[in-house]
């Protein structure tokens, strides 16, 4: 966890630095009087590395992927549930002894 | 259905209770999620949970829960007295219940008095005519007094209704087999996998009662159901590998002298299965590597 957080935490920190760079740079081209035509690269490669930071930090911090395949080997189906709406209680379990001690006590 | 990390964690929580580690409770939760029949350890664990005044109020509504768990638990173990008891308290707490009254008519028929078990299963469903369960539970009636044709009957009758209840065709299929009757089993079956496609023991017993039922194109299509076993559990299933080894060598005795057209797919299919099973066994059983590849060679299917 540490370490993907951090980078997390690292991640979103870059992304906020390129929007404030951006406002800024839009105050600086109103001050000079010129025509937006779009970020500037310093803020475009602060975007992308934020993405890619951002993105492997939320797909390492939450966990382990389970696999949704049904054949993968966690899931694979070994055992059908006892049928227990069916249940039928005459079975040769009663000739086993019989606990005595066991008890409701209240 | 019960998966391979599932039954894993039942398996833990089972070792770890049963040398005292706690989670009892856990274990329980465990059980009842998953439908499987483990009545002599919930009757022993649930009954030491109720017994401590402690840890029963801490469950808070879930004990009523855990009640019913452990009476069917004492029906099943026939501790009746037990049974009884939970029963008792449940029927203290919820007077009017149908659920209580099925519990108290289950009571009834663990002490084998079957007239009187009907007699209140038939009131309960005059009360309420929908109850799935309890119609079930005739079903159930029925063959604990070994009147298997009767429970068939029942049990047709009930799926006329509720056709989408895979349980009772599943338990259709096994009195079916039972009785050897298995071009029925074969058809309920075939119901199964319809209602859910993706489970492979459904393929697996279908495979395995058109194997018994025999003849060349029932072979044929077992075949094809071994195979989706295989594809379904990527090939952890031993049942079936062995199914395509056996459904091969069925199909070479009947076709023996005839025209040998399609000759090569299948002779693929059986020597990948063979492989796999020996890989399988070389894995977990070296010491009977030696049976596996007689009776691959009694087969004729070799790797």
């Amino acid at each position: 966890m540490g370490v993907g957080f951090v980078v997390g935490v690292f991640g979103v920190l870059i992304l906020a630095h390129a929007a404030y760079s951006t406002i800024q740079y839009r105050s600086l081209l109103k001050i000079m009087q010129e025509e937006f035509s779009g970020p500037p690269f310093h803020v475009a490669v602060e975007l992308i590395l934020g993405l890619v930071l951002s993105m492997w930090a939320a797909l390492t911090v939450p966990g382990k992927f389970h696999s949704i395949n049904p054949e993968a080997e966690e899931n694979r189906i070994v055992s059908l549930p006892a049928n227990q709406d069916f249940m039928v209680f005459n079975h040769r379990g009663r000739l086993f002894p019989k606990q005595a001690d066991l008890k409701l006590k209240h | 259905m019960v998966s391979k990390a599932e039954e894993a964690e039942l398996n833990r929580l089972e070792t770890q209770v049963d040398n005292g580690g706690g989670g009892a409770w856990d274990y329980l939760c465990l059980i009842r999620k998953l439908k499987v029949r483990r009545s002599h350890k919930v009757l022993n664990y649930g009954l030491s949970i109720l017994n401590d005044s402690r840890k029963r109020s801490g469950l808070g509504q879930e004990e009523w829960t855990l009640y019913e768990q452990v009476a069917i638990a004492a029906l099943d173990c026939q501790a009746i007295d037990v049974a009884k008891d939970c029963i008792k308290v449940l029927q203290k707490k919820f007077p009017q219940s149908k659920r209580v009254g099925r519990l108290e008519a289950m009571l009834l028929e663990a002490k084998g008095l079957w007239a009187e078990a009907e007699k209140a299963y038939a009131s309960l469903l005059e009360e309420n005519p929908c109850d799935q369960i309890v119609h079930k539970r005739r079903v159930a009636l029925a063959k604990a007094q070994g009147n298997i044709a009767g429970a068939i009957e029942w049990l047709n009758k009930y799926l006329e209704t509720f056709m989408a209840d895979h349980d009772a065709w599943r338990e259709l299929a096994e009195l079916y087999i039972s009785l050897q009757m298995y071009k029925q089993a074969v058809f309920c079956y075939e119901e199964l996998i319809l209602s859910q496609p993706t489970v492979p023991l459904f393929h697996l017993a279908y495979a395995d009662v058109l194997y018994t039922l025999g003849g060349l194109e029932n072979l044929q299509t077992a075949k094809k159901y071994y195979a989706s076993t295989i594809d379904l559990t990527g090939g952890k299933n031993t049942r079936a590998l062995f199914g395509i080894c056996l459904c091969t060598s069925a199909i070479a005795q009947l076709t023996r002298g005839r025209n040998k057209e399609d000759k090569e797919g299948p002779a693929e299919l059986q020597s990948l299965a063979a492989t796999a099973l020996e890989k399988d066994y070389k894995q977990r059983a070296p010491h009977k590597l030696s049976l596996l590849s007689s009776v691959l060679k009694g087969l004729k299917v070799s790797p």
